[in-house]
């Protein structure tokens, strides 16, 4: 364990606090970049997989010579390489970080962490291997064979081991807002996913049953996985970044409980118009509408806690990251409410307008916020300032015009596409082909996207490798 | 009832039994350490005596040595 004895308690100095932050820095190192190190590069391998798949719908016939490279297979490895692959792996990263930060103390045992990063990356290996032999579960958002859920069940379960572990040996007994979001996650996944893989790819619950656990379980991933991790880390960012406190913590709170209460209510949404039971639709649609409690809460305490600094945002790189994706996060979550309605589903449902949305949640809200906490822990990990600030703002408005370019795409495409499913007398070659302009636009949207993870992935590397100015905190602590 | 179904119920119930037992564990274990009372000292838990409230403490690279210098500006 690293030092913790030196971590002094009550009142510290400047320099104190300094210090202590660098010991718990130092300890659990290794381990966020392990995560966050991996994390990068399945983004940049599931960016490809996620262009190709793009690609295929107005290039129908590239790459159609191998069977690995066929939509069905490269689909569902576009899908698990950025949910398990880069979400997963990121969202533990930061929460990793942050836990030990807000907790104020080193990670204990940080060697079994990195450990879990690898056998988590060791669960993608053997996994993306079978969906491209065609060995696919057909369970979407489960797609991986039966032997990948134990690896990961195995590495999640330490993680969230060590969560409680820091959690208990923490010197902090406020618990901050933020950290209510991580325990909460640190819970719901491994209890969702376990349940949901020993469900959908293991004992094979069937029909009714299987489809009502699998958009239980993909919903819940964005619901309590996701997002809490990212709305976690916005309610550090925002304040911390800033200088100010949060602008309601009382709202914070309210917001969190009322997360916890409706979320998981609202996969069954995914299934109106499906064989089920209409109640269980009813209770769903219900506990979506409900979820606008949580996000109004987000957003006022956000918008407030910006409010008269958002000339911030032009100097701060974190803070422009951050900042999108909490904008982003209240879009996305008011549009999905509204999404859930059984007449709004009866047009966008089965069209790309729910793939623009799906998007706009795990890319424009989640992703733009890792990237906006990696910005901020990265250089604090390794005591080296990032290499250049152009790559960094070209980074941002890369990704952000790439998402903006794709969700308007494929909400206006999509929602024609919608309108003309529900209209007997177009052919449905006629809707296909009303499509392509906004599928072609999409890919322009993915290659911009793609663009900012490689400028992510070089500032990463050069960070790494030493370049970059030394911190001038870490500086003034050598000369301790 | 099958085997397979008598598991599948298992799983499903015991699944809801946990989440809604902790949920309520956690509430009140939150209400009884005074975490939903002291809603102003969770806010400022996040400052420090070095990075104080009213001091930013991000900036693009090139800026960084000036904030450390006059972390007011």
């Amino acid at each position: 364990m690293q030092d913790s004895a030196t971590i002094s308690t009550g009142e510290r100095t400047p320099k104190e606090a300094a210090h202590e932050r660098w010991l718990i820095d130092q300890s659990c190192r290794r381990a966020v970049l392990t995560w966050l190190v991996s994390a990068t590069v399945w983004l940049l391998l599931g960016s490809v997989f996620g262009l190709l798949t793009s690609f295929k719908f107005h290039i129908p016939y590239l790459l159609d010579t191998r069977a690995e490279f066929t939509f069905g297979r490269l689909r569902a490895m576009h899908l698990d390489t950025v949910a398990y692959g880069w979400a997963t792996m990121s969202a533990v990263a930061t929460a990793l970080w942050l836990m030990c930060r807000l907790s104020r103390v080193p990670l204990p045992y940080a060697g079994m962490v990195t450990f879990a990063g690898w056998l988590w990356n060791l669960g993608m290996v053997a996994g993306l291997a079978g969906l491209a032999h065609g060995n696919s579960s057909s369970v979407e958002w489960l797609e991986f064979p039966p032997y990948v859920p134990p690896i990961f069940v195995l590495s999640i379960g330490i993680v969230s081991i060590w969560t409680i572990a820091t959690f208990r040996n923490r010197r902090e007994k406020q618990v901050y807002v933020t950290q209510w979001y991580i325990y909460g996650a640190m819970f719901w996944f491994p209890w969702i996913y376990t349940t949901a893989a020993l469900l959908c790819t293991m004992v094979y619950a069937t029909g009714v049953v299987q489809a009502a656990v699998n958009w239980w379980f993909a919903h819940n991933f964005l619901g309590l996985w996701i997002t809490p991790v990212g709305v976690g880390t916005a309610y550090y960012l925002i304040p911390k970044v800033l200088g100010r406190p949060v602008y309601s913590y009382h709202l914070s709170v309210l917001g969190f409980w009322a997360l916890a209460l409706f979320y998981s209510w609202a996969g069954m949404h995914h299934l109106i118009g499906g064989p089920i039971p209409a109640w269980m639709i009813s209770a769903s649609v219900v506990g979506s509408m409900m979820m606008l409690i949580p996000v109004i809460a987000v957003a006022i305490n956000h918008h407030m806690t910006m409010r008269g600094h958002f000339r911030e945002l032009r100097y701060s790189p974190v803070l422009r990251f951050t900042v999108f994706g909490a904008v982003s996060y209240t879009a996305v979550s008011i549009q999905g409410s509204f999404e859930a309605l059984r007449a709004f589903s009866e047009v966008a449902h089965f069209t790309h307008y729910t793939v623009g949305h799906a998007h706009l949640g795990l890319y424009g809200f989640f992703t733009m916020i890792m990237f906006g906490a990696a910005y901020y822990y990265i250089p604090r990990l390794t005591g080296r300032d990032w290499s250049s600030a152009f790559l960094i703002k070209a980074h941002f408005w890369s990704s952000a015009f790439g998402i903006t370019l794709y969700f308007v795409a494929l909400s206006v495409g999509g929602w024609f596409q919608g309108l003309a499913n529900i209209t007997p007398s177009i052919k449905h070659i006629e809707i296909v082909q009303g499509t392509l302009p906004y599928l072609f636009l999409r890919s322009v949207g993915g290659s911009f996207m793609v663009l900012g993870h490689v400028l992510f992935a070089l500032l990463l590397f050069l960070n790494l490798m030493g370049y970059g100015s030394k911190r001038p905190q870490l500086v003034e602590l050598n000369r301790r | 009832m099958t085997v397979p179904d008598i598991f599948i119920s298992v799983i499903l119930l015991g699944s809801v039994a946990l989440f809604g037992l902790a949920a309520v564990l956690v509430f009140s274990w939150a209400f009884r350490t005074g975490q939903l009372s002291n809603f102003e000292q969770a806010a400022q838990s996040i400052f420090d005596a070095d990075e104080p409230i009213g001091q930013p403490t991000d900036r693009f690279p090139t800026a960084n040595q000036a904030l450390a210098d006059n972390p007011r500006k």
